[in-house]
């Protein structure tokens, strides 16, 4: 069964068309992997899933796990189990990480009908999730990436998403300013997290990540569109040869 | 706005003319009457009072005689055990108040501060001994509309200044802080549907350190004058954050005065105004000649979280010595709507994320707890 699925996605910022005729399908159990070149539309895919203001979609549909997105705000997304790991998070100073873990966790809670975790209990997960990701317990008092390093602000997205439990995740550009050993930390956190029962759609614009977090499918998007869709080696042929070849 | 002039000539003539029931009578009267000549009451529109129209506020005053005040509704002042706490009106208060009353303002500046002295019906003196003290002073309810705290710290004391209760029409504070003393002061202002003017000043011995923290909720009418003077390597560490909503008036005026070399100064100030709320903060920074390697720093900022609220920033900065640090910033926006967004994708809601935001914000300001749980921004 398809947990994410697009079709015939058109999209327009500002009555310039940007995705023109989407399509893709991701099924439970299966990380799947949308590159491209620069300004092809992977981050606006990425943000127009989530729900972002700014953007019109024209035409096509999106679900997730079957539940169309169209008419739902940001947050019945991720209530709905959609996660989106952003590029470049914000900073909220005043406010405690965990405070806005807590927050979102509540939220979640309350959706599902279940009673909010107790704090102290969330406490000690939160804790272990973050140590497990090399974020000591005073990352989590400190405000919601304010002063965060890169690599210490995308650690923190995979943090959210390990504590949220979505079914689908959406991963913006997650490798882009990490160095080795951090790619190696939140590729870790992404193996950690795949698993029968969700789906994770990488978008990147390098292969790098792909060597630790091995994708089922390798989706290049161009001009709005996915152009070409295949296993893992397509995404070595684009590193070796660019994405210029795709023109031809 | 029609009628304030009017009502202010009113009120200064019967200031000037009139003698009240005698309240601490040998403070006498003359220094305030001759202020009150001198520079009039304050006027809507000029300079320093653009912002708000004092015409309400006068005509309560001028509508009831000097009556008997309303009682009191809780402790008026606490003290710590070892210091002392003595009516204005006792003959104990009388030498402290001597040499400090009135002492920490101008009245040029600060014509209120004779308007209170003319009508005081309460007041009160505080002395704190040297020493680390573990109680707080306490300003609760006073007895009176016109009220006068003054609170002197000895040299070498470390003492918690704690101000909560409203009730008054003007309320005039004065904290002396000795050499090297430190006072941390504490002012919550609840949510009134009152006019009330506050005057808050402070002088900070050489060395001494003075820490302001105040939460302000709305009122009819708020206005805060505050004014802190600095001798050599005193410091002071003013923050405000309010919270305004409806038809709330606030008005903060503060003054911090680098009077002698090495003082250092930090003002930061957090504001939310909602509804058809009006906010004003007038940040000074004055550097005297000769007050060389001051270090002055001044931050506000502002939410308007409706479209018909407004807020005014403005620090002000005067500078007469060289070798000066002074920063200052003042902005007035909307909530980050990108941060907004970060958090309903989430799964946080549209109003609890703007609530989460305008929370953090609020407490980029104001660490006290209660403060805190006055503005609802306890996390």
């Amino acid at each position: 069964m398809s947990l994410l699925a697009v079709s015939g996605l058109h999209v327009e910022a500002a009555g310039r068309p940007i995705l023109a005729g989407l399509d893709l399908s991701v099924a439970a159990g299966e990380v799947h992997a949308v590159m491209g070149p620069n300004g092809a539309g992977k981050s606006t895919l990425a943000h127009v899933l989530a729900g972002r203001p700014g953007f019109d979609v024209t035409a096509g549909a999106m679900t997730v796990a079957g539940a169309d997105l169209a008419a739902r705000s940001p947050e019945e997304r991720s209530r709905l189990g959609l996660f989106l790991a952003f590029q470049q998070p914000v900073e909220i100073p005043g406010v405690s990480n965990m405070e806005f873990l807590k927050a979102a966790a509540d939220a979640h809670a309350k959706h599902q009908a279940q009673e909010a975790p107790s704090a102290v209990d969330f406490i000690r997960r939160a804790r272990q999730v973050a140590a497990d990701l090399g974020l000591d317990a005073e990352f989590l008092k400190r405000g919601v990436n304010e002063g965060f390093s890169g690599g210490e602000k995308k650690r923190n997205e995979i943090l959210q998403m390990l504590l949220l439990d979505p079914k689908v995740a959406v991963l913006d550009e997650t490798d882009s300013g990490l160095d080795i050993d951090a790619l190696k930390v939140v590729a870790d956190g992404i193996n950690a997290f795949r698993g029968p029962s969700n789906a994770v759609l990488l978008v990147t614009h390098y292969q790098r990540l792909l060597n630790y977090v091995v994708p089922d499918r390798v989706h290049v998007l161009a001009g709005g569109r996915i152009v070409r869709s295949g296993d893992r080696s397509l995404a070595l042929e684009l590193e070796a040869k660019g994405y210029g070849w795709l023109d031809d | 706005m029609a009628g304030s002039t009017t009502d202010a000539e009113a009120l200064a003539r019967r200031l000037l003319r009139e003698d009240h029931p005698a309240y601490a009578p040998w403070r006498g009267r003359c220094r305030f009457r001759k202020a009150i000549a001198a520079v009039g009451l304050p006027a809507y529109r000029t300079e320093a009072w653009r912002h708000t129209n004092l015409g309400p506020w006068l005509r309560e005053i001028a509508a009831h005689r000097q009556g008997p005040a309303k009682a009191a509704t809780g402790p008026a002042v606490l003290a710590p055990p070892d210091a002392s706490i003595a009516d204005l009106a006792n003959p104990e208060a009388r030498e402290l108040a001597a040499e400090h009353l009135a002492s920490t303002v101008d009245l040029a500046r600060q014509p209120l501060a004779a308007v209170n002295a003319l009508l005081l019906e309460a007041g009160v003196v505080v002395a704190v001994p040297p020493g680390k003290h573990g109680e707080a002073v306490r300003v609760g309810a006073l007895a009176g509309r016109f009220q006068h705290v003054l609170v002197v710290v000895a040299a070498g004391a470390d003492v918690a200044l704690v101000e909560e209760a409203g009730g008054y029409l003007h309320r005039f504070v004065e904290v002396v802080v000795g050499a090297g003393a430190r006072v941390a002061h504490f002012r919550r202002q609840q949510a009134a549907e009152a006019r009330q003017c506050s005057l808050l000043g402070v002088k900070v011995e050489e060395r001494g350190c003075y820490a302001l923290a105040q939460s302000s909720r709305g009122a009819l009418l708020r206005r805060n004058d505050i004014e802190v003077a600095l001798a050599a390597g005193a410091e002071a560490n003013l923050a405000g954050a309010w919270r305004l909503d409806g038809r709330d008036h606030l008005d903060n005026q503060v003054a911090v005065r680098h009077l002698a070399p090495g003082a250092k100064s930090r003002q930061t100030y957090r504001g939310v105004a909602g509804g058809h709320a009006r906010a004003a903060l007038v940040g000074r920074i004055h550097v005297a000649p000769g007050a060389d390697g001051t270090d002055a720093a001044l931050s506000t900022r502002n939410l308007l979280a409706s479209s018909t609220a407004t807020a005014f920033a403005k620090p002000e900065l005067t500078i007469h010595a060289s070798d000066v640090r002074c920063a200052h910033g003042a902005t007035v926006g909307a909530l980050d709507e990108a941060a907004v967004f970060y958090l309903r994708s989430r799964g946080i809601g549209d109003a609890v994320a703007r609530e989460v935001l305008v929370r953090g914000f609020l407490r980029e300001a104001i660490a006290d707890p209660a403060g805190q749980a006055l503005l609802g921004i306890a996390a």
